[in-house]
């Protein structure tokens, strides 16, 4: 393994994090709120199908990131308005939202490109990298972005009085709502705040790091993500730790499929499985214990 | 006093409920600045509905509010929040993660939604204000992790934070230890010479003479009277608290008590929060008899019947069935020996409210070769037993495929009473028997009850309904802050010596 290697499988991984951590970054938010949704793989599906189509029409993968949140932003208010303010299951809606997206993606990119299960989006939609080196490495702006974001989630969560606000109806709605808190308010704003995310993830996906759309564009990163953000203790800085071991073992998976003298010592499916078990031990070893907000998932009603 | 402007006043505060309660039935309250008014009386009295009604928490059916002499109407506990009021729950709403300070800053963290709390600004004002009532609580401690006594005064802090000028204490003592309770008095004390009002709810006697000014007592929704403390006797306010008609007629003849069936000897037991609810309690209950436990709900009547019956465990102490030791054994095994319960809580303990009349008719039984064979279910004859408990109870059904929570409160109640009689039990349990039950049901049962003991069983009832332990119990204790006050005759007791004992006073 050289030098270039490893930068490579580096890079690989800090752009493949990104996606799963804004998505656990969000789903934290609206958990800390108390509302669940398992609905991100579909959001990130929509997203990333309608961030092209606005990237393509601005001419500009900025816009297409917009539109992404604009569409992860629509999704949320169905989720929001159905489990916050309808006290609906918060389950059935997400299972919808996934099921949209799977079935909606493909026959939108046949009705809309006329190709069947895959689009390249032209380089004009795409999102130009920060750096890039002669082996075709390169380091997308937004890994910055999301290192940010994430940083911006913990400082809100933890420092702000919106933060308290939301950890409070996610905790103890009951206490929140005799203080005077509009429950239903904060909670809808946390969904809000975490479709807007996982919208501007599903876009990232196709606009900038893999410049394509395909049918299955999210690949289950929906889900790994609700796994980092339980593994992460429902901490946006330790989602960050979490997405980051997701995108190195997802990475190293794909670079030992690549190299047949390595898959013929090491099955694949063993490597597949890593992430997902370097996560639960480095995660749950720092963080410890950790135990979701005691509402979490609870439509509340007044008494 | 009388004369000035009460800072507060209740008029004419009538409240039903949905299903049709009156908890309120038209009541006055004045409330003078400065004062500590006690609010007396027993469990259901309707104390706590009318707080909750001046807090903003529920809606009166009827009546006004007055605030300084001005109409008042509170949509939430915010607005009363916001008009000086403040209330601290018997249960407390602190969210049990975050820390102190956290709790009570809440809502009131200043400056912009966005910005950083001000943290070291908040810790001075605290800081102050318990420096002012000269008490300390940990400020950077998750709640969960503190005492009782402490929660309660962050749950004090909290309002005091907010500039409330009435403060609302709803049986603040029941989950203290007597000096916890000496030094809420002394903190109360010291808010009542800053000027501070406070409305103390409460039905232990010797607090409200303690600690109160003037005590209005409430019964079964209506006000009894009000009377200024150094005026009050213990006696007089019993009087006024427990002084009803009775209302159902019992049968029941005189009958000498055979062997000892139950036997408990010094028992000591925990609650939830680790407080000791049951303190060193003796007692017998004999073939034949109806021991009944009386006294004011969360006396620690719940956990010496879930210590007794195998749900919660024995800390110190033996509980006997005919002279077998039982602690320690399952719900099961207390079964196979004879014992039935009728659990307190119905809805979440009697019954699976989603589960047809028949499933619960034979809850608890279900593995008996009658009902099953083989490992399945034989719904023949399930069905068949349910019947004959439909027919013999009395109980109203629409059938016994249909969900349990479509029976009315009281036949839901009989289908327990019938199916916990029906596992042929030498000694019934019986917690709150007729809670929330109609009048026809709750005679059949409790002329049941008196059946049973006629038929030489042996019965245990524990009820808040004071009715309820003097007509159908041969022999009963008061219990009062996890010990018996006394056992007695029910003839041979006057209702002044019960209200004492109920309020803590030994007989």
């Amino acid at each position: 393994m050289n030098e270039t290697m490893i930068v490579g499988l580096l890079l690989g991984s800090l752009a493949a994090m990104v996606p799963i951590v804004l998505t656990s970054v969000g789903a934290t938010i609206s958990e800390r709120a108390g509302v669940v949704n398992i609905g991100y793989e579909g959001i990130l599906m929509l997203s990333a199908f309608f961030g092209t189509i606005f990237a393509e029409m601005a001419h500009n993968g900025w816009v297409g990131l917009l539109g992404g949140a604009l569409t992860g932003l629509a999704l949320g208010v169905v989720h929001g308005v159905i489990t916050v303010y309808l006290k609906g299951d918060h389950v059935i809606p997400g299972i919808g939202l996934n099921l949209i997206g799977y079935g909606g993606v493909a026959f939108g990119i046949l009705a809309y490109w006329g190709t069947a299960g895959q689009h390249q989006v032209p380089s004009y939609a795409q999102i130009s990298p920060l750096w890039m080196d002669a082996f075709g490495n390169s380091l997308s702006p937004m890994v910055p972005i999301t290192f940010f974001i994430a940083l911006l989630a913990w400082w809100m969560l933890f420092k702000t009085p919106l933060g308290l606000r939301i950890r409070s109806v996610g905790e103890n709605p009951e206490a929140a709502d005799a203080l005077g808190i509009n429950v239903e308010l904060y909670r809808f704003t946390a969904v809000l705040i975490a479709s807007a995310l996982s919208g501007v993830a599903g876009a990232y996906l196709s606009v900038d790091w893999l410049g394509t759309v395909t049918k299955t564009i999210a690949a289950g990163r929906g889900f790994i993500a609700l796994a980092n953000m339980v593994f992460s203790g429902w901490n946006p800085l330790m989602a960050l730790v979490g997405g980051f071991i997701f995108g190195f073992f997802d990475n190293l998976a794909i670079y030992i499929q690549n190299n047949p003298w390595l898959a013929g010592a090491i099955p694949w499916q063993f490597i597949a499985t890593l992430p997902y078990v370097v996560t639960l031990i480095v995660v749950a070893g720092i963080i410890g214990r950790a135990r979701p907000p005691k509402w979490d998932g609870i439509p509340y009603k007044r008494e | 006093m009388e004369e000035e402007t009460p800072l507060l006043e209740m008029r004419n505060i009538v409240k039903v409920y949905s299903d049709g309660t009156k908890a309120l039935k038209g009541v006055d309250i004045k409330v003078y600045k400065g004062e500590i008014l006690g609010l007396l009386g027993e469990n259901g009295a309707g104390k706590t509905t009318l707080m909750k009604i001046l807090f903003g928490m529920l809606k009166p059916t009827k009546g006004t509010i007055l605030l300084n002499g001005k109409e008042v109407r509170f949509k939430s506990p915010a607005d009363a929040l916001a008009n000086g009021i403040g209330m601290v729950h018997q249960h407390f709403t602190l969210v049990e993660v975050f820390n102190a300070l956290e709790n009570i800053i809440l809502r009131m963290e200043g400056h912009g939604l966005l910005s950083k709390i001000d943290v070291d600004n908040a810790r001075k004002k605290l800081q102050k204000l318990m420096d002012d009532l000269n008490f300390q609580v940990p400020l950077d401690v998750p709640v969960e992790n503190l005492p009782v006594g402490v929660q309660q005064r962050i749950e004090i802090l909290k309002m005091l934070y907010r500039d409330v000028d009435i403060l609302i204490l709803d049986e603040p003592t029941a989950v203290l230890t007597p000096i916890e309770v000496k030094e809420l008095f002394d903190v109360l004390k010291k808010l009542k010479s800053q000027g501070k009002t406070i409305i103390f709810i409460s039905h232990k006697l010797n607090e409200v003479m303690e600690i109160t000014d003037r005590v209005t007592v409430i019964r079964r929704g209506e006000v009894i009277g009000t009377v200024k403390t150094p005026e009050a006797t213990p006696q007089l306010l019993a009087r006024m608290m427990v002084g009803r008609d009775v209302v159902l007629r019992i049968e029941k003849p005189p009958k000498e008590p055979g062997e000892v069936i139950l036997h408990v000897e010094d028992l000591w037991v925990k609650g939830d929060r680790g407080e000791e609810a049951v303190r060193g309690v003796s007692f017998d209950v004999r073939a034949g008899e109806i021991f009944g436990i009386a006294g004011v709900e969360g006396n620690g009547q719940s956990e010496l019947i879930e210590a007794i019956t195998g749900l919660r465990r024995v800390e110190k102490g033996k509980v006997k069935v005919n002279n077998v030791e039982i602690t320690g054994k399952k719900p099961k095994e207390l079964y196979e020996m004879g014992i039935a319960h009728i659990p307190e809580d119905r809805t979440h303990m009697g019954l699976i409210l989603d589960m047809t009349v028949m499933e619960n008719a034979i809850l608890g039984m279900q593995w008996r070769k009658e009902f099953s064979r083989a490992g399945l279910m034989d719904w023949k004859s399930v069905e068949r037993h349910t019947k004959h408990l439909i027919e013999e109870f009395d109980i109203t059904a629409p059938g016994v495929r249909s969900p349990v929570k479509s029976l009315s409160g009281g036949n839901q109640q009989k289908l327990i009473v019938a199916r916990e009689v029906s596992k042929k039990p030498e000694l019934i349990i019986a917690s709150q028997p007729t809670r929330g039950v109609d009048v026809a049901s709750t005679e059949y049962i409790r002329n049941y009850l008196v059946r049973l003991r006629n038929e030489n069983k042996a019965v245990l009832l524990v009820s808040a309904d004071l009715d309820e332990v003097l007509q159908l119990s041969d022999r009963m204790a008061i219990m009062y802050e996890g010990q018996f006050m006394g056992v007695v005759k029910p003839d041979e007791v006057t209702e002044e010596q019960i209200g004492l004992m109920m309020g803590g006073v030994k007989a």
